[in-house]
């Protein structure tokens, strides 16, 4: 009896690691395939220019009136706090802390897991069960250059530029609530926020759309190749993959924490 | 389907989008498939995607294309005489195999397969 649990616990924990070796050495066959000149041709050249289409820019009017909405009002609890505990004299740096660093690039992943990462998952799901897949593969086509190239450095594009943008929308907004609640002009507001700035932002900001933007698109493809032969197993799929997508993204915003706070 | 056949080129030889479509559209002209360029595969017949993958099959580099089984795809020898002389306008320079089962043996036996068809 005992010696069934044991060898039940072992099983399980090799079947856990050799699934993670695996996805480990997927991602950085995807990696360093991002690098190589070969991987871009023609028609990988196009999906991606499609993909970065219907990623970033048919999302950004629902992203731009998002940022204005959450940004203001999120931006006007923040300066409240900082009112109430008296660090006034602090609100520059807060302001781009939060925002820069931490609250748009974990905002805007969310957004795109979950408008282009099921999307991408149900594709490659799809694609899976109806064999298209094994299809370009008896052609030759490479599907890791022609299918997954294009949409994960898509994500790594749309998470960061949009990151960017949301940061810069949600600072720009949230002037009319220090306008408002302390009576702040807008060369002050201004003079607060560059002066705030340090290149330790810019780079957490751009370090974290990179990480997140991989994820966002690496996972629901991995997830769509392990979907099982039928129909039925695609819902399951998406579900298995946006779990993981979301323990991905809560697992890089800890370490980044963590990595900031040292 | 035009685009469905430039792929092959345009993964392969890293031929641009344009000219990788521009030979995929000669390639059906050829058979007087023309007009399901534009069109998607739910649009097109059994026959008219049978000749997209054959014209795929055709732009890869492997030198042997074998086809199974043809005779499911006709109502009737002239169709079959039609499909195996499209056949030999498309082929270049591979050889082509045609499997079908024994008890359609008959209908390529008749046919004049040119160029470097065989009816296996």
């Amino acid at each position: 009896m005992i010696l069934k649990v044991i060898m039940g616990i072992g099983d399980r924990t090799t079947a856990y690691f050799l699934s993670f070796f695996s996805t480990l050495k997927f991602a950085i066959i995807c990696f360093m395939l991002m690098f190589n000149p070969n991987s871009y041709s023609p028609a990988s050249k196009m999906v991606l220019i499609k993909q970065i289409y219907f990623t970033t820019v048919q999302i950004i009017p629902l992203f731009s009136v998002m940022a204005v909405l959450f940004g203001s009002v999120i931006i006007g609890v923040v300066i409240s706090l900082a009112t109430l505990y008296g660090l006034q004299n602090n609100i520059g740096s807060i302001l781009i802390t939060f925002s820069v660093d931490e609250f748009s690039p974990f905002f805007t992943a969310l957004l795109i897991s979950l408008r282009s990462g099921t999307a991408v998952n149900t594709e490659i799901a799809v694609m899976n069960v109806n064999k298209e897949l094994n299809s370009l593969k008896e052609y030759k086509i490479d599907i890791v250059s022609y299918l997954f190239i294009p949409r994960i450095v898509s994500g790594i594009i749309s998470v960061t530029a949009l990151s960017i943008i949301f940061s810069m929308i949600m600072l720009t907004s949230g002037y009319i609530f220090t306008l408002f609640y302390l009576n702040m002009d807008l060369h002050t507001y201004k003079s607060i926020l560059i002066s705030a700035v340090e290149i330790k932002d810019i780079f957490t900001l751009l370090l974290k759309g990179i990480s997140f933007g991989f994820v966002v698109m690496f996972i629901p493809i991995q997830s769509g190749l392990k979907t099982a032969n039928s129909y039925t197993a695609i819902p399951i799929s998406v579900l298995n993959g946006m779990v993981k997508l979301f323990i991905a993204l809560f697992f890089i915003e800890v370490i980044s924490l963590l990595l900031q706070s040292i | 389907m035009c685009e469905n056949i430039a792929l092959i080129k345009e993964t392969h030889e890293h031929k641009s989008i344009k000219d990788a479509e521009n030979e995929a559209f000669e390639m059906l002209q050829k058979i007087e498939l023309g007009e399901i360029a534009l069109k998607r595969v739910p649009q097109c017949n059994s026959l008219e995607i049978f000749f997209v993958m054959l014209i795929r099959a055709l732009m890869t580099e492997k030198k042997r294309v074998i086809i199974v089984p043809l005779f499911l795809l006709t109502s009737s020898f002239e169709d079959m005489k039609n499909i195996l002389k499209k056949i030999s306008v498309l082929n270049s320079d591979k050889c082509i195999y045609i499997l079908d089962l024994v008890s359609n043996k008959n209908y390529y036996s008749d046919s004049n397969l040119e160029g470097k068809i065989y009816a296996v």
